[in-house]
């Protein structure tokens, strides 16, 4: 597995001289984390023994209540009934695809290194909530939005998943790798 | 804009599901058994109802399953959104 550490995330022509981290505006960062590594994981959790192994595998359990997540060494977000995207600064984060894949061979499920397809943008600030809200049909009063949850939706009709942090103050959005340069500058715009 | 309660996210924005057409049709065990008016009948012919269908609407910008609406054509009046048997139920 690659470092991803020095990796480029092929929007460097866009940010230029603003770099991974750039001042939306006066209430919003924005934060590119190439880093990340990102695994999506499909199988059937009803299945005998996979949530255990991938459990035992990641050291935490998969969220299998609908836009849930589950923060742990990991940050494990639920996309479908047998779908979730684990996002991982770990320093061996390199290693995990590879072990998970080993832990579930047995029980069908696939493993996928997705760090190269999708970028995830960090966004922080008080003005966040009313950023999103400007493009996207999700409810993002706190009421409605709480930390943790996350929801796959339309972002300026691109296709995302937001997730908001444990502590419900900064979004995370991953979106494709070709869709990012036009959320960026939509982003920029509508902030 | 509707509101579509997706069986496992929730309620959601209509502009985040696809429409897939009337539900319940099932593809014959035997095709080649048939005439090509039974065949053309199964690939082709729909029910278009004044009033209450049963529907196959796919979450695609969500979770991304399918699943089914009954739905009123006139009223767009939503009865209930229901989760379809097999594999895919979750
Ligand atoms: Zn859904």
């Amino acid at each position: 597995m690659t470092d991803l550490s020095q990796r480029r995330h092929g929007l460097e022509t866009l940010v230029g001289a603003h770099g991974d981290r750039e001042q939306l505006s006066a209430t919003v960062t924005l934060e590119i984390r190439a880093a990340v590594r990102q695994l999506n994981l499909r199988g059937d959790p009803g299945k005998a023994g996979l949530r255990t192994a991938a459990e035992e595998a990641l050291g935490q359990a998969l969220p299998v209540q609908p836009n849930a997540t589950t923060a742990g060494p990991h940050t494990i977000c639920w996309l479908g009934p047998d779908e979730w995207l684990v996002l991982s600064a770990t320093p061996d984060a390199a290693n995990v695809a590879t072990a998970l894949e080993q832990a579930l061979s047995k029980h069908g499920a696939a493993v996928n290194d997705v760090s190269g397809g999708q970028v995830l943008l960090h966004l922080a600030g008080s003005g966040v909530r009313d950023l999103l809200a400007k493009g996207c049909t999700l409810d993002f009063h706190p009421r409605a939005f709480a930390p943790g949850a996350c929801a796959q939706s339309g972002l300026a009709k691109a296709n995302v998943l937001i997730r908001l942090d444990e502590d419900g103050e900064a979004f995370d959005v991953v979106v494709r790798r070709s869709f990012a340069d036009y959320l960026l500058r939509w982003l920029r715009h509508a902030a | 804009m509707l509101l579509i309660d997706c069986p496992w996210c929730g309620e959601r924005a209509e502009t985040e599901f696809s429409y897939g057409g009337e539900a319940g049709i099932t593809r014959p065990k035997d095709p080649a058994a048939l005439s090509d008016a039974e065949w053309a009948d199964y690939l082709f012919m729909r029910n278009n109802p004044k009033g209450a269908h049963r529907e196959l609407w796919n979450h695609s910008q969500g979770c991304r399953r399918w699943f089914g609406i009954e739905r009123d054509t006139l009223t767009y009046r939503i009865a209930g959104t229901f989760r379809l048997h097999g594999k895919d139920e979750g």
